[in-house]
């Protein structure tokens, strides 16, 4: 009896169907007697192919009375009429079908082949795989969140469409001892992916690889090893708040709680910080935020609100001498800073600027003021002058110094006497030129 | 809710006797549930078809009608059937329509298991029969024309040995077969049921 002929690697897998409870069925192509009516078989059943490979198939008629006929059968697959070339007729009640160069699968649950009397009722019908057998997962990636649990991602195979319906299994087991494990929560980031919820090691590593498995064949992955300890991340870091520094237009603090669930274990936090502005989309990172809980934006733009994030990467827990995985992004937190002029919170309102040159930053002049006057009162300084200090702003302006240090990430600035902005470091720079010439009068 | 509380004879002859509110109330509500299956019912089919490829869903296209075990269509002559009768053949019906989708849905568990929302609505639909059956009992046994003695079991497992040959695409025409009695039958329950609804069709 003509059978498909699948290519060199492939092996038909014909599986046994599975029960179907309760239903017992007049099956498509088992004569029905006393019927009247005509039906068919066809050959092979669900056969399994590779791409490219051909297949050869019958459908022979039988039926009551006999005398059925193959004169008038023909050929659908997946509704689609097959050209009258690509049949003959074996014998009186016997219809071939060749097929050539087969194409993948159109749907998982198999192509249909059908075989249609002359009237167009349908006879009897197979189901054809044709696909790729799986090849080898790789680049498996894991972490752990808190220790607790352990996640795994990875990629299929390189041209990952086998067209057949392909099992991935991820298993692990403890390197030097233990059995085999198969993982069962899977599509939990993603379709290729598992979730191990509990009941693993510390301080010993594990052994974890993929299997892949279809009707065509199978592929195993490289194994993994690796240890908990080296692969933790955490949740990003709660509450985080950010707010306006005083009246200081370019400068906004950023204060978080670190993640609660670590709490309890040895580790070093490291923080990022990223901001952008409102209408932006173009993020900047603030590094290398080491152990601390909070961090000071400067260099901001005045009347603009800016979007801030904080993340939590818990590096060295329990010794471990690698860095951990970056936990996600907190949500967004929002705040403006002041617009220039704009009152801060305690801060005497703005003034405009005065005459020509750069605008002037209201608060920081009152403020220099108020400083001159208490040390005309209780000092002797030579050279004071407001003029001295504008002549100062003047220059750091030419120098832009100052402009752009915190866009490229250059850390938190510490404190209002070393932010990168022109305005609080001429105030510090003022001060400090007119205290080295002036002495306090008791 | 008492086991007879009304009666299905000529339920609408004498206006002045009205059914008890709660009974009333019941028949609505099971009236309502048929209604929101049919619409399930269909969107079923479309999805099932959809996922065993063409011909499945294609205009024309006219499977064999296979005989299921322990169901079977509505026969032309039902609607000229008594209410009582019908309401009774009705609930014979969805209660053998559970384990039949079951049936399915482990059959297309195999032949689509990346459909899951077929899958789900497949498990979905065989509890929400479930349901109405439940429902349309307790509505016959109140108005006294419940059936008569324990109704029979369905065939036990042993007996589908002739499924066991039966290759993918049989399988699938037998879960359109499936697909398109839970429709039929969850309409012609729908059907029968408004005419108990006070204030529908006599």
């Amino acid at each position: 009896m003509p059978a498909g002929r699948p290519g060199p690697a492939a092996q038909s897998a014909r599986r046994p169907p599975p029960l179907l409870p309760l239903l017992l069925l007049c099956v498509l192509g088992a004569p029905r007697a006393g019927s009247g009516a005509h039906t068919a078989v066809i050959s092979p059943q669900d056969p399994t192919l590779l791409i490219g490979s051909s297949l050869q198939a019958t459908c022979s008629v039988h039926g009551d009375p006999p005398g059925a006929t193959a004169e008038g059968l023909y050929w659908t697959l997946n509704g689609r009429r097959l050209a009258p070339e690509l049949s003959r007729v074996l014998n009186a009640s016997t219809l071939a079908l060749a097929l050539a160069n087969l194409n993948g699968s159109r749907q998982q649950s198999g192509d249909n082949l059908v075989c249609h009397a002359r009237d167009g009722s349908i006879l009897a019908g197979s189901c054809l795989y044709v696909g790729l057998p799986p090849e080898k997962p790789f680049n498996i990636s894991c972490w752990s969140k808190n220790m607790k649990d352990l996640t795994c991602r990875w990629t299929p195979g390189a041209h990952g469409e086998t067209f057949l319906h392909t099992n991935y299994s991820l298993k692990y087991k403890l390197r030097w001892y233990g059995q085999d494990n198969t993982c069962e929560e899977y599509h939990t980031v993603g379709p290729h992916s598992c979730h191990v919820p509990k009941d693993l090691a510390l301080f010993t590593p594990y052994e974890i690889w993929v299997e892949a498995t279809n009707r065509l064949g199978s592929a195993r992955s490289d194994v993994l090893t690796l240890d908990i300890l080296d692969v933790v991340t955490t949740d990003p870091p709660p509450d985080v708040h950010v707010s306006r520094v005083g009246g200081l237009e370019d400068q906004l603090s950023v204060r978080w709680v670190s993640p609660p669930a670590l709490k309890d274990f040895l580790f070093q936090a490291k923080y990022q910080i990223r901001y952008r502005v409102e209408d932006s989309v173009d993020w900047k990172v603030v590094d290398d935020v080491s152990n601390q809980t909070s961090c000071r934006l400067a260099g901001l733009k005045p009347g603009t609100v800016y979007f801030v994030q904080v993340r939590c990467n818990p590096f060295g827990i329990y010794g471990s001498k690698k860095a951990g995985i970056w936990s996600e992004w907190s949500h967004p937190t929002a705040a403006s800073t002041p617009r220039s002029g704009e009152a801060g919170p305690g801060s005497p309102r703005a003034t405009p600027s005065r005459g020509g040159g750069e605008p002037s930053s209201g608060p920081v002049r009152r403020e220099l003021k108020q400083f001159l006057g208490w040390l005309k009162k209780h000092a002797y300084c030579s050279n004071l002058s407001f003029r001295l200090y504008d002549q100062w702003r003047a220059w750091m302006q030419k120098s832009h110094k100052t402009r752009n240090q915190v866009g490229r990430s250059r850390g938190c600035a510490r404190g209002p006497a070393s932010s990168a902005s022109s305005a609080s470091t001429s105030r510090e720079a003022a001060a400090k030129a007119w205290v080295t010439s002036c002495t306090v009068l008791r | 809710m008492s086991r007879r509380e009304g009666s299905l004879e000529d339920p609408q002859a004498d206006s002045s006797v009205s059914l008890l509110p709660h009974l009333e109330a019941k028949i609505r509500q099971t009236h309502s549930l048929a209604h929101l299956l049919t619409k399930y019912a269909e969107q079923l089919l479309q999805e099932y078809v959809q996922h065993q490829g063409d011909p499945f869903g294609l205009p024309g296209f006219s499977p064999p009608r296979l005989p299921v075990a322990g169901l079977s269509a509505p026969a032309p002559s039902h609607a000229g059937l008594p209410l009582p009768e019908r309401l009774r053949l009705d609930a014979a019906a969805l209660a053998a329509l559970p384990p039949l989708l079951d049936a399915v849905r482990r059959r297309q568990a195999e032949l689509n298991p990346r459909a899951p929302r077929l899958l789900r609505h497949l498990e979905d639909a065989a509890r929400q029969v479930r349901a109405l059956g439940a429902a349309l009992e307790t509505v016959l046994a109140a108005l006294g024309a419940a059936a008569h003695g324990p109704r029979p079991e369905p065939p036990a497992t042993a007996t589908a040995t002739a499924a066991t040959a039966a290759g993918v695409f049989p399988a699938k025409v037998l879960g359109l077969r499936v697909c398109g009695l839970y429709r039929e039958w969850v309409s012609r329950t729908e059907g029968d049921l408004s005419q108990l609804v006070p204030g529908g069709p006599a």
